[in-house]
């Protein structure tokens, strides 16, 4: 590619009036047109660096640096996550006992009565907004074939409605259209609960934005209406109020905001009054949704929030852990330097100068 | 330039196609001839050409002038330039998986694929566009630049491209040949004319060039127009220096040879003009015909990156291969969410049918881990490559020549890396070590020795025998250049004087008359310039001047000679001889001779050659002078000079005229002419009589000791291959600092006595059978003895000699093997008396036997072969020819730039290209991990993780510079350091910067990375992350990840520098400020409900499944703190590995060029330290800026006292009568002052 035309009559070599032998060069002949490159850093490869070097007070202090600057990160986050009050409570199988084939009949029944009591106690002061969450665990939310049974576009406009060719296998029922279509909306969570207190007081579940923002207001249209939803032969979780567009399903917007992984929770709603310590909670609820046919377990969830989310000891551990790895190895590496240190830039330490002779 | 060859293939079969019509043409010719009865053209594919009858060519369908050097034309340019891009292979990969991912099976939208393989064709293609259109822009200035055509007797100027075959043309002074022309006048007399050809062979010589003379009349236009001749001559080929042809003219039948042959792309000099017959248009030109391209060499580093890419592509086989398995067991528990029973349009996750899940997700696999194949790397080496080569190696001021007015020239930008690797350098020793500047040192006549200088190699030699000789201030005589010689025995008349007077007036006569050398210009010794073939010849001739043989006219039949002192002292007469013949030099008959008749009719032939060639021709008896002379030879290639033998023989007319009509005979032969001549200058050239002998003197190039010395100690052999003898080889090689005595020398010679004997008898199968047996038993004893001093303990270094005919024998296949493993235990290796193919097998031995990277180096042609065969090619530009430069990879114009070529350039590019190669491994490996992590979470399914257009700009946007920056500017010493501390050089040898040890650390760390990221990414997906309690979804954790995973490669990047310049900076914060832009216009494109977006969804739609989950995901993850935490917190994980790894490397186990950066940590760089040699010729503009580079950087600490300014300090020196250095502000200050521009900093002072 670089090979000059060699019949250009216009690319005369350098030297070409040069005579050759015993003829005297042309040192002296004024020089036509000079190939001396020019002069610029970048051509000749000296552009102004900084040359770091990764001396051992370099490595120490780096660790160092690390330590002092991600231990009090752990620590504040740590803080943070144990202000953090969170109750936990697996209820699939404390409502429904038997086999596994005898839950899954008791599931999917249409006339068993699912209704389900739970009691939690409260053991540290909970202060509101107190978050109810669902937790599923072994529920393949990711799994390519559900991720993509959707139409985001059908979700959004009016005019899309027939736009369901990804949304298979569940796209169309009685040759219409599903609105929503798609195995995610059709495997909605149905499960309900409802809280009172030991006094037997009602808390109120405030289950309005519960979801993005950005979803109800972009993602899912106000014009569009739930149709033809659960009406095919096998139903597979939570029916729609067909009176309500979209946007404000706020329950299936939440549940289509798939999970990364099979095991998640998905914000139910909110309790806006504080609950003492030392109360119980009564947890009514409707214990429809069929996780048994899978081994899946269903945990409700009660948790407050710190500025760091809800209670989560992981980034705080982390934190505290890199640090405190960073000072073990700023010491040890401290250790090592002062019981043999390497003197920097030693000719001896050159290949060519330790074994001389060898290659 | 592939490209060239097959179009050229499609025009021989448009040729073989057409012959139809030339065949007819030829019988009809033919017919014709037999009728006249005179000789016929023996080839039977001839061609005819009727001169100045276009109507009569027309027939022929003979080809155009125009030439056409492009790959492609408009309509050809897509389909091939796709055509030549799919041809490798991981293009055609890409290409496979981007048409997987139009399928179902893809978990990937097609953009995923398509975008990054159109971004790489697309740049490729506008390379390919770009040098196309540069070549098509050089062939329209060609073809249209315009000669005069002889049209209705006058002289009418028309384009070359509209040239015919035929057609008469005029050519003026300087003007270049439109195309292949057979001379027919000139305006000189005699009808000769000058060429100069060093576009086609870089010989800057003219050369003669005589019309016929039947055709000298045909200058003026109205005569020529009445020229009416036939050409019978060969098919085009691609022989510059043969031609076979007839000139049929007034019913004659005159051959031509090539000395009637203007070639195109040679210009005319020193002749007003020429006419000329046009014979071979356009690409049946000789030069056109010769424009073949060199064998694309691909460099080692590239060969071991397809081994690591099929490695790769295992380990994604493997990963698609659990991750298929892993489907089909989990389509088998039938979640009933999922519907797997439904099968709708795809069996992908049937349960009942898990075989075809098994195949189904292999493909899902493949399309989803493609990245881990990185398909910008070609294109990023590539890119890196070229602008080192265009913008590095060709503009380093280290490498100018400023005597010759050469710059370095990279004429590949393919092995820049290679350069950093080389183990052996194969040498010719002329006009590379040396520097093929001849001159006359001494001369033996008639057994008589002249000449009183003392070569260096002498010199050399009696330093190391401990004899120290006084260099002799060389007389007052000016030497001439060529002409080194200081006798006064001979100078001034003096030889009249000496016992055989008669003996040295043959000797200087036939210095002045036996050459081809041309005389130039003014027609005075001090004033004429000698154009000579070869630097000897011209050394000859000047020597003969000196003299008193004052050559100094040339005519083609005439030799015109100055003579003084021949009669009596002081009387200086003009002789002419007329030359009969010359029987002209070639490597074969290693001899010239001339055939010359004397005013007074006596015939002499002249000749001088090689020792050995002359020897066996001379005439029987005289063995006492023979003896003599042999010993004074052997002297003369002791002391490193160069030897000729002159003989002469005197001849009568009987003897000659017998003799010339059989040469006659043989010169217009069509068939085997060089043959036929050699062999009838075989019956002339016997019977000589000696005359003596000359010796010249061929200097060392500049710095050759020193450079060969640093590159021996960076752990690099140097072979040196050379014709001379081998007395001469070992004395340069004594020289050149290769041989030294401290050095085990293991010599195989073809001249000892006992082969000499063998040879005497004269059987020459008894005598390859001796020298076989011979060579293998001194190979073998040698071998031994190598292997006993290697395995003891006194690390004796080695060095082996060799000649060609021992070598020719050695190559065997039988002992080839025993050759190579003796001479790779051999630091030093020096083969004499080899032919060129000798060279390029000495090479390819070296290069497939010993499996190491080889350098050859040449300038003349017959380094050729050697340069081809080896991995790196090296030509010498600016001194003899351009054979060598055009067969070679890199040109430079000395061989000192070698060390600068290799130990800066080649180091530097192989650290940078294996860091570029490396850390594209790594950043896809990493990227493609995450993925595969993922997908255990996801029941195999092969979920992607990230968003189509997070994977599909990875690759070509959010990693793509810094690593290219990187390419570009990295180094880990500076040139000087390089140059100082070569032994640096031995990490490439070892190729311990990529290598399998390298590549699996980088996956180990590859592999810690990507599980730091995802897991930490993934962590946080449990619990609500923002104090609204909202869970993070599939989307929102994606982003995160991949952000930690942006911020870590490019920081990762950092972290493999060695120096750190702006543009480092700019590119990494720009990378990761150029995926946050990105991000944040990503996930607000939703919103956009306008037409164009509508578009684009239908348009995704159709071609997969349209995405719309990142949607605002940014905004969400920015207005969480768990982001932040999380963006600090993984990159500085991920790469504390890396960090510790590094600290620890360099304190325990620190590289050689580590410990030099400490040594030399705090000294600023030399900025500019290569211009201190070529200082004077910098320019103001440049001598500003230099001074400038070398200020120091800190503030001045000026106190504002008068004479405390800076400027003042010289100017009291000189005051004194003191000089101050002068200081780099001084310069400044006048540069500014000149400029009348106050630069800032200067006002800061």
């Amino acid at each position: 590619m670089m090979n000059s035309n060699p019949s250009t009559p216009m690319n005369a070599h350098a030297p070409s009036s040069s005579s050759g032998g015993a003829g005297s060069p042309d040192s002296n002949a004024p020089r036509r047109n000079s190939k001396r490159p020019k002069y610029s850093r970048f051509t000749q490869q000296e552009l102004p660096a900084c040359k770091p070097i990764l001396t051992p007070k370099w490595v120490i202090s780096a660790f160092m640096l690390v330590t002092i600057v991600f231990i009090p990160i752990g620590l504040t986050s740590l803080l943070a996550s144990r202000d953090v009050v969170e109750i936990i409570d697996r209820y699939d199988n404390a409502c429904v006992q038997g086999s596994k084939s005898q839950k899954v009949q008791h599931i999917q029944s249409q006339t068993t009565n699912k209704t389900c009591v739970r009691s939690l106690t409260v053991t540290k002061r909970m202060k509101q907004p107190i978050y109810v969450y669902y937790q599923l665990d072994n529920f393949y939310q990711n799994h390519r074939r559900y991720v993509k049974s959707r139409s985001d576009n059908q979700l959004r406009n009016l005019g899309d409605e027939n736009d369901t060719s990804s949304c298979k296998p569940e796209n169309d029922a009685n040759g219409m259209s599903i609105v929503p279509c798609g195995l995610v909306a059709w495997s909605l969570f149905n499960d309900t609960y409802s809280f009172s207190t030991s006094n037997n007081s009602q808390l109120a579940i405030n289950k309005r934005h519960i979801s993005w923002k950005s979803d109800r207001d972009e993602k899912f249209g106000s014009d569009v209406f739930p149709k033809n939803f659960q009406n095919s032969s096998f139903i597979g979780g939570g029916r729609l109020n067909e009176s309500l567009p979209l946007n404000e399903q706020e329950d299936l917007i939440v549940w289509m905001r798939t999970a990364a992984l099979p095991t998640f929770r998905k914000l139910y709603g909110k309790i806006e009054v504080d609950i003492e310590a030392g109360e119980t909670i009564n947890v009514v609820l409707e214990n429809r949704y069929n996780t048994y046919s899978f081994s899946g377990k269903k945990k409700l969830v009660l948790s407050t929030t710190s500025w760091l989310g809800g209670k989560n000891n992981f980034i705080g551990i982390a934190y505290l852990a890199v640090g405190g790895l960073c000072f073990l190895l700023a010491t040890t590496f401290t250790i090592i330097y002062l019981v043999k240190p390497r003197h920097l830039g030693d000719p001896n330490y050159l290949s060519w100068n330790r074994n001389p002779g060898g290659h | 330039m592939t490209g060239w060859r097959r179009s050229s293939g499609s025009r021989q079969s448009g040729d073989s196609a057409s012959a139809g019509a030339p065949l007819a043409v030829d019988r009809s010719v033919s017919s014709s001839t037999i009728r006249l009865g005179r000789v016929q053209p023996q080839a039977p594919g001839h061609r005819t050409v009727f001169c100045n009858d276009r109507e009569a060519n027309y027939l022929a369908k003979y080809k155009g002038n125009g030439v056409s050097t492009t790959k492609y034309n408009v309509a050809t340019f897509l389909p091939k330039g796709l055509y030549e891009q799919f041809r490798r292979v991981a293009n055609l990969y890409f290409l496979t998986i981007s048409c997987l991912s139009f399928t179902p099976v893809s978990p990937v939208s097609p953009i995923t694929n398509v975008i990054p393989l159109s971004l790489v064709l697309f740049v490729s293609l506008v390379k390919e566009a770009f040098e196309d259109w540069k070549r098509l822009q050089n062939d329209m200035t060609i073809n249209n630049s315009s000669v005069d055509v002889l049209q209705e007797q006058r002289w009418e100027s028309i384009p070359w491209k509209k040239l015919q075959v035929g057609d008469i043309v005029r050519v003026k002074q300087d003007g270049f040949f439109p195309a292949d022309l057979l001379l027919l006048a000139s305006t000189n007399p005699d009808g000769v004319c000058y060429t100069e050809t060093a576009n086609l062979d870089g010989e800057t010589n003219l050369k003669i060039r005589k019309a016929l003379e039947k055709t000298w009349d045909y200058v003026a236009p109205e005569k020529a127009s009445e020229f009416k001749g036939e050409i019978h001559c060969e098919q085009p080929n691609n022989s510059l220096y043969t031609f076979t042809g007839n000139l049929m003219l007034q019913k004659q039948t005159i051959p031509i040879g090539p000395n009637q042959i203007l070639l195109r792309g040679c210009s005319l000099r020193n002749t007003q003009y020429i006419v000329g017959a046009v014979i071979f248009t356009g690409h049946e030109t000789k030069v056109m015909m010769n424009a073949m391209n060199v064998p694309s060499k691909r460099s080692t580093l590239e060969r071991k990156l397809d081994k690591v890419i099929a490695t790769l592509f295992g380990v994604l086989l493997s990963m698609c291969l659990i991750g298929a398995i892993g489907s089909a067991v989990f389509v088998n528990k039938k979640y009933h969410y999922l519907e797997l029973w439904i099968n709708g349009d795809s069996q992908q996750f049937n349960p009942n049918n898990r075989f075809v899940v098994f195949v189904l997700s292999i493909f899902t696999l493949i399309t989803l881990y493609s990245p881990i194949i990185p398909i910008s790397l070609y294109v990023s080496i590539e890119m890196i490559k070229f602008i080192q080569s265009t913008k590095f190696i060709n503009n380093d001021l280290r490498m100018y020549h400023s005597e010759t007015n050469t710059p370095a020239l990279a004429r590949t930008s393919n092995l820049n890396e290679e350069l950093g690797q080389v183990e052996y350098i194969f040498s010719d020793k002329t006009g590379t070590l040396t520097r093929n500047l001849m001159e006359f040192f001494k001369c033996s006549i008639d057994g008589e020795m002249y000449g009183t200088g003392v070569t260096e190699i002498e010199m050399g030699a009696a330093k190391r025998n401990g004899v120290n000789i006084k260099e002799k201030t060389s007389s007052s005589t000016a030497r001439e250049k060529g002409f080194n010689f200081d006798d006064a025995r001979l100078m001034h008349g003096a030889w009249r004087n000496e016992p055989n007077p008669d003996m040295c007036k043959e000797f200087f006569r036939c210095l002045a008359i036996c050459h081809t050398v041309l005389p130039e210009g003014e027609e005075s010794p001090e004033k004429l310039r000698y154009q000579a073939a070869s630097p000897d010849e011209a050394a000859l001739v000047t020597a003969a001047k000196n003299f008193g043989f004052f050559f100094y006219r040339r005519t083609p039949t005439m030799v015109y000679v100055r003579e003084s002192h021949v009669e009596k002292m002081g009387k200086v007469q003009d002789v002419t001889y007329e030359i009969l013949n010359v029987l002209e030099f070639n490597s074969t008959r290693k001899r010239q001779s001339v055939v010359c008749r004397y005013g007074d009719g006596r015939l002499v032939l002249y000749c001088k050659g090689a020792d050995n060639v002359i020897y066996e021709r001379l005439t029987s008896g005289n063995d006492e002078l023979k003896k003599i002379s042999r010993e004074q030879l052997e002297q003369y290639g002791e002391a490193g000079l160069r030897t000729l033998c002159l003989a002469y023989r005197d001849l009568n007319p009987e003897t000659y005229e017998s003799w010339n009509e059989k040469f006659i005979q043989a010169k217009s032969s069509l068939r085997d002419r060089e043959r036929k001549l050699d062999e009838v200058a075989e019956l002339i050239e016997k019977d000589l009589t000696l005359i003596g002998c000359t010796a010249i003197e061929d200097k060392l190039q500049e710095g050759v000791p020193s450079s060969i010395e640093i590159l021996s100690r960076a752990g690099i052999k140097i072979w040196v291959l050379t014709g001379d003898k081998l007395e001469t080889a070992i004395n340069i090689a004594y020289a050149c600092k290769l041989i030294n005595n401290d050095m085990k020398q293991f010599v195989i010679s073809s001249e000892t006595d006992a082969i000499r004997e063998v040879e005497s008898r004269d059987d020459q199968v008894e005598i390859a059978q001796f020298i076989r047996e011979t060579v293998k038993n001194e190979l073998q004893k040698c071998h031994e003895e190598a292997q006993s001093i290697i395995h003891g303990s006194t690390g004796q270094k080695l060095s082996l000699l060799i000649d060609g005919k021992c070598l020719m024998y050695a190559l065997d296949p039988n002992l080839r093997s025993t050759l190579l493993s003796l001479s790779l235990s051999c630091s030093s290796v020096v083969c004499c008396r080899v032919s060129p193919l000798q060279k390029a097998q000495v090479t390819r031995l070296v290069r497939k036997g010993a499996n190491k990277i080889t350098l050859s180096i040449g300038d003349g042609a017959n380094d050729v072969g050697m340069i081809q065969a080896a991995h790196v090619g090296v030509g010498i530009s600016g001194m003899e020819g351009m054979q060598a430069v055009m067969a070679s990879d890199f040109a430079i114009a000395q061989f000192r730039f070698l060390t600068d070529l290799l130990l800066v350039h080649g180091r530097w590019s192989y650290l940078r290209l294996c860091k570029v190669v490396s850390y594209f491994f790594y950043k896809n490996l990493t990227f493609t991990l995450t993925q595969f992590w993922y997908n255990f979470q996801t029941g195999y399914s092969g979920q992607r993780f990230y968003d189509d257009w997070f994977q599909s700009l990875y690759n070509v946007f959010f990693t793509a510079l810094p690593v290219i920056i990187l390419g570009l500017l990295d180094k880990d010493v500076s040139a000087s350091l390089s140059k100082k501390y070569p032994q640096l050089y031995k990490k490439g040898i070892e190729n311990a910067f990529f290598n399998w040890k390298v590549v699996g650390t980088l996956a180990c760390f590859s592999v810690y990375q990507s599980v730091i990221v995802y897991n930490f990414a993934i962590a946080s997906s449990t619990t609500g992350l923002a104090s609204a309690g909202k869970i993070l979804g599939l989307w929102d954790i994606s982003t995160a990840a991949f952000t930690c995973l942006v911020i870590t490669v490019n920081l990762r990047l950092l972290m493999m520098c060695n120096t750190v310049t702006r543009w480092h900076s700019i590119s990494v914060i720009g990378s990761i400020l150029g995926w946050f832009l990105f991000i944040f216009i990503y996930s607000l494109v939703f919103v956009n409900k306008d037409l164009f977006f509508r578009i684009y969804i239908s348009w995704s739609y159709k071609i997969g499944d349209v995405f719309q989950g990142t949607y605002f995901t940014i905004y969400v993850l920015m207005s969480t703190a768990y982001f932040y935490l999380m963006a600090i917190l993984v990159p500085i994980v991920a790469l504390l590995g890396d960090f510790l790894y590094q600290g620890a490397q360099r304190w325990f186990y620190p590289h050689d060029y580590q410990i030099v950066q400490e040594i030399h940590r705090h000294e600023p760089e030399a900025i500019g330290a290569g211009l201190l040699e070529v200082g004077s010729q910098l320019t103001p503009e440049e001598e500003r800026r230099y001074a400038f580079a070398l200020l120091p950087r800190e503030r001045s600490k000026h106190t504002g006292f008068a004479f405390d300014s800076p400027g003042y300090e010289s100017f009291f020196a000189t005051q004194q009568g003191v000089t101050a250095p002068q200081k780099p502000w001084d310069v400044i200050r006048r540069a500014s002052m000149r400029h009348k521009t106050k630069s800032p900093r200067h006002s800061q002072q």
